[in-house]
């Protein structure tokens, strides 16, 4: 308080500057205009929409690392990767969650902001345009000579008569009219701001109907052998991530059988081993009781029960064995997906874990090659079909560690409890067996089936979303197409007794343009309906163009119109100015 | 279907010609240039007798028009008004882009036959397609707003791309994999180069701009400029600053369009319409910064040379998004045939 007191008695405020006012005087004109004034529309606007500028840029800023890392939820495998070849940095990332960037509370936090500002901007416009919507034009400017645009001519009509019929073909082409003495004022292209207003609005819906999907929805995977069936239940799932509000119970109760899956491949030319199609014939029961149907399944043909879909994700083989113990009881005799290492020839690794077997635990390590060669005592695959399909194995016995009560992955063997038995991993062809020494037991190899990876998604907020995106699009496009234009007409006796007619054009200079045609042809209708003398067209005030300067002088009195980006602010017609804000 | 390779020999035949005549294209338009008159200067008095014939559209003009500096800038952003009067260098120039253009897009159709299949499934034949695009933007904008002097400034990075495209990227015609089966690629890849092709011409015609707004500004500084000589060529920075916007305008619907189309058939192939793939990520970045740039040419203080760079870097994460992701960064969207 003590300063304040001082600065204002100080000499300096008191020292006269012009007569009449000193530094105070001054100080408070200064004051009383910024603290009373209402901080306008077009202020607000332009803080807003920087506000809402920085944001998106944040937002794009933000997504960077989110394309550049691996992330958790798109490739959990490459995260770990990651971690494993910088042991340093990972963990640091992790911490500034740059692992999940697009569930990151700093992410989230940004687009909620983003959305906020866009919401505190739409709202008062909507009002607004409502308001604007329900108002006449403006009144016509005195001297339309001074809009942007303007044109004049001669009529022999009654002034009033002049008035009337450029009235009547304005409300023709829709305009809204306001007409006063000697005057007509035309407005048109509401839809303009309607369509920004969509734009936006469909936005927030659309960021609405993701936070449903996320919320109520359910994404899970589920790997699939041909001939077996799974029920759409939690613990049939192998991978299952439900959204916050989704309960077990919610999950639709349809089954699904898979019966028959073939894969084609290209087989010559340079994209020899490409996948060419995929096609998996499924019969599903939407719930208990209800009729069995059949469908194929495709790459980019979905299989749809009651709103959840099931997309093929990836396939491979499943091959069969049947164990015999030492104790010469059949102990195993079942189908085990192999997961593939490589696409080029679907060379896959898998194990067959035995726990049954006596006197001790058996379990195999190995490769399927389904088409087996062999490049240089090397084996591999060369195709990915099974033209030659070949299994080798390594043998082991002793304890599987399944009792132990840790938690173990089917495809992996725990060697800790086992011991390799002495035998070569020779390769089996279909029917071969592995005599396992020390009568352990037998392995035969008994054929191949196929399997799939089904990924099943439920999103509840996906036609939302769609409807949503639609309406973005309408509204972008209604903006960008449409422009918001007002003409003027002022009819008046000249001095030779003829009618002068004045025309004057004002639109939103940013708009995709054409509005100067629309003019030009809006006066040559009016003077062709009056029968016009004396044509004048005269130029935008900016267009530096003329050949002859007393023109464009003539034209516009007011410096500021010649430079567009001093116009808007310039003009302090209600006419002119341009309430818009983006 | 087996490629028919009798065709794709065509196809690369025609392609390959493709590149000498542009180059030959981008000669001329560089001639143009160096010999040509300056553009501007020259034919500034030309616009008075089309501008009387547009006025006198209207019936009862009669003979006493006291007339106009006309329809303006702001509509046919005429730039160039007398270039009908072209020198002739820009009309070889030109007509040298028609042809190329003409093998062009034969190159591309007789690819497509070969492959009974739209021909946009790798990066050789998207960076086909796309160039292509933003020839046919060229010629769209030299036909409709006079704008011959964007040709060299086009031409330059569609040589550049082209011919890395038949020397490096180049991918012989085949099947497409079975995740791109589906009709939404004609859809959702054609809305991509549309929209691509647009920003391309966008992008050149707003460096244009920022070189003759720098040169505006250093003349009326009265600073010297060294590139004065190829300015003298080109219309005022306001011109080129409408065009580039107009070129965005286009572009932006059909990108987001591109987008919503990219994201139903995600849906349908993948089972979610977002998933942050690389690819998506990166077009996402790119329609922000997009929006970001229309939404500040729209706001005080921004618009200008600020506005400019803000569509730059637009440009620059379209470019990303088409050669880094596909080069670098595995994703879902991995078909560039680059391994």
């Amino acid at each position: 308080m003590a300063d304040e007191s001082q600065v204002i008695d100080s000499p300096e405020a008191k020292k006269i500057i012009a007569p009449g006012y000193t530094f105070g005087t001054v100080t408070d004109q200064i004051a009383s205009v910024v603290l009373t004034k209402k901080t306008p529309y077009v202020v607000m606007g332009t803080f807003a929409v920087a506000m809402g500028l920085l944001l998106l840029f944040l937002l794009a800023v933000a997504s960077v690392p989110g394309s550049v890392l691996p992330q958790e939820g798109i490739d959990p495998a490459a995260v770990t990767q990651y971690y494993a070849a910088h042991p340093a940095l990972a963990p640091i990332l992790a911490k500034f969650s740059l692992f999940s960037v697009f569930a990151a509370p700093w992410f989230a936090a940004i687009y909620l902001l983003l959305f906020a500002s866009l919401a505190g901007c739409v709202l008062p416009r909507t009002f607004r345009l409502v308001g604007s919507a329900r108002q006449l034009p403006p009144r016509a400017p005195r001297n339309l000579a001074r809009l942007p645009l303007s044109a004049s001519y001669r009529t022999d009509l009654a002034p009033g008569a002049a008035l009337e019929s450029a009235g009547q073909l304005l409300a023709g082409k829709r305009f809204r009219l306001r007409t006063g003495d000697g005057w007509v004022a035309a407005e048109k292209g509401y839809l303009r701001e309607v369509g920004n207003l969509i734009f936006h609005i469909a936005l927030l819906a659309l960021l609405g109907a993701v936070g449903v999907g996320g919320l109520f929805g359910y994404k899970a995977n589920r790997l699939l052998v041909v001939g077996d069936s799974f029920a759409n239940t939690v613990t049939a799932l192998d991978q299952y991530r439900p959204g916050r509000l989704v309960s077990p119970a919610d999950l639709q109760p349809f089954s699904v059988t898979l019966n028959n899956f073939t894969a084609s491949y290209i087989t010559s030319g340079g994209q020899r081993g490409q996948p060419s199609s995929f096609n998996a014939a499924v019969s599903y029961t939407a719930g208990p009781g209800e009729p069995v149907r059949h469908d194929s399944l495709r790459v980019n043909h979905p299989l749809d029960v009651d709103g959840v879909r099931l997309f093929i994700i990836g396939h491979g083989y499943a091959p069969v064995f049947r164990v015999t113990d030492g104790t010469g009881h059949v102990v195993f005799n079942d189908s085990v997906p192999f997961i593939p290492v490589e696409q080029n020839g679907l060379t896959s690794d898998g194990v067959i874990k035995v726990p049954d077997a006596s006197p001790t635990q058996l379990g195999f390590a190995g490769v399927f090659l389904p088409t087996m060669v062999d490049v240089g005592g090397r084996l591999q695959s060369a195709f990915p079909a099974a033209l030659n399909p070949r299994v080798s194995l390594l043998a082991y016995a002793g304890n599987l560690g399944m009792n132990s009560g840790q938690p173990q992955s089917v495809y992996q063997l725990v060697t800790g409890g086992l011991h390799r038995l002495p035998i070569a991993p020779d390769p089996l062809a279909v029917g071969q067996s592995m005599k396992l020494p020390g009568r352990a037991g037998t392995l035969t190899f008994t054929g191949y089936r196929q399997w799939i990876s089904l990924a099943i998604t439920y999103d509840p907020g996906q036609l939302p979303a769609l409807i949503a995106g639609i309406a973005a699009l309408a509204g972008l496009l209604l903006s960008f197409l449409v422009r918001r234009r007002r003409v003027f007409v002022r009819a008046y006796a000249g001095e030779d007794g003829a009618t002068v007619v004045d025309l004057g054009g004002l639109a939103r200079s940013d708009a995709a343009g054409g509005f100067e045609s629309e003019f030009a042809g809006l006066a040559a209708e009016f003077s062709g309906a009056q029968d016009g003398r004396r044509f004048v067209q005269v130029a935008r005030p900016e267009d530096s163009g003329s050949p002859d300067p007393s023109i464009r002088g003539a034209s516009n009195g007011d410096p500021a119109l010649r430079d567009p980006a001093r116009r808007e602010v310039s003009l302090r017609d209600p006419a002119l100015r341009d309430e818009e804000g983006e | 279907m087996p490629v028919n390779s009798g065709l794709a020999d065509v196809s690369n035949g025609l392609l390959l010609s493709t590149v000498v005549i542009y180059a030959l294209a981008m000669l001329a338009y560089a001639c143009d240039l160096a010999f040509g008159r300056g553009a501007v200067a020259a034919t500034a008095p030309a616009r008075v007798p089309e501008l009387v014939g547009a006025v006198s559209g209207a019936p009862a003009s009669g003979g006493d028009t006291i007339v106009g500096t006309g329809a303006g800038a702001g509509d046919t952003v005429p730039a160039t008004p007398g270039r009908s009067a072209a020198g002739r260098w820009m009309r070889t120039a030109f007509a040298l882009t028609c042809v190329g253009l003409a093998t062009h897009v034969t190159g591309i159709l007789t690819r497509g036959l070969s492959e009974h299949r739209v021909p946009w499934g790798n990066m050789y034949e998207f960076i086909m397609a796309i160039s292509c695009m933003a020839v046919i933007v060229l010629v769209a904008v030299a036909v409709r707003y006079q704008a011959y002097y964007v040709g060299l400034f086009v031409m330059v990075p569609v040589v550049f791309a082209l011919g890395l495209a038949v020397t490096v990227v180049y991918t012989p015609a085949g099947a497409l994999v079975p995740a791109l089966q589906s009709y939404w690629i004609a859809i959702h890849v054609t809305a991509m180069i549309v929209a691509s092709g647009l920003y391309i011409v966008g992008a050149v015609v707003t460096v244009m701009y920022l070189a003759v707004d720098r040169y505006q500004r250093r003349t009326a500084a009265g600073q010297p400029s060294r590139i004065g000589g190829i300015i003298q060529h080109l219309p005022e920075a306001l011109v080129l600053d409408r065009l580039s916007y107009r070129a965005i305008l286009f572009a932006f619907p059909v990108w987001t369009f591109g987008i919503m189309a990219g994201a139903i058939w995600a849906d349908q192939a993948w089972g979610r319409y977002w998933g942050w793939d690389p690819k998506e990520t990166w077009s996402f970045i790119t329609w922000v910064v997009y929006a970001g740039f229309l939404h500040a040419r729209a706001t005080a203080g921004w618009r200008g040379r600020r506005a400019a760079y803000i569509q730059l870097v637009g440009f620059g994460c379209l470019l990303f998004n088409l050669v880094g992701v596909n080069i670098w960064i595995t994703g879902l969207h991995s078909y560039a045939g680059l391994s």
